[in-house]
């Protein structure tokens, strides 16, 4: 899993039938730099993470990417990266 | 699998079912040395491995599955093994 913040979120006219009710959120991954607080935002290629727990701009999530983000789906679905949790705290220290 | 130092952890109230009550860890994959060879991840850890502590990641999703009793669980890196010497 991964840790990114949400940067904003996208919206579409057209989706395929099986992400009904769900959003989408644009993520920034964190790296060493962002969690140990020396720098907000990365350069880093920004994902699209599919979200049915409803995160918002500024939240921290960790998202999984790759073909267990299909895993929550009865049928088969076309999705690389899914919100599974909505940070509430982190702590970050790697050894000096 | 990946060979990972513990550097921190993670709280988080609102998330997937399978990752109720699991303890989230957030790890640097290190080589032999001990020298950072990636971008941070979180992981869950069932063995309790404590600060800067050496573990192996499984990233096998199947694994995680029968672990946290979720068969739709998403979740892919769990803290399998804590390394003694490396």
């Amino acid at each position: 899993m991964k840790i990114g913040t949400v940067i904003g979120s996208v919206t579409f006219n057209a989706l395929a039938p099986q992400f009904k009710g769900g959003n989408w959120l644009m993520v920034s991954p964190m790296g060493t730099e962002e969690l140990t607080g020396k720098r907000e935002f990365g350069q880093a290629s920004t994902p699209v993470v599919y979200d049915r727990l409803g995160a918002g701009v500024g939240d921290k999530i960790l998202y999984v990417e790759g073909a267990e983000a299909t895993q929550p789906f009865p049928y088969p679905t076309p999705l690389d990266a899914i919100n599974v949790a909505l940070l509430d705290t982190f702590q970050f220290q790697p050894p000096a | 699998m990946i060979l990972a130092r513990i550097d921190g952890h993670a709280t988080s109230s609102f998330c997937d079912p399978s990752l109720k009550g699991q303890t989230i860890v957030l790890c640097t994959p290190v080589d032999e040395k001990g020298r950072s060879t990636g971008a941070p991840l979180a992981a869950l850890d069932p063995l309790g491995a404590g600060r800067h502590a050496v573990v192996f990641i499984t990233t096998d999703g199947s694994f995680t599955q029968k672990t946290t009793g979720h068969d739709d669980s998403p979740i892919r890196n769990e803290v399998i093994g804590l390394v003694d010497a490396s």
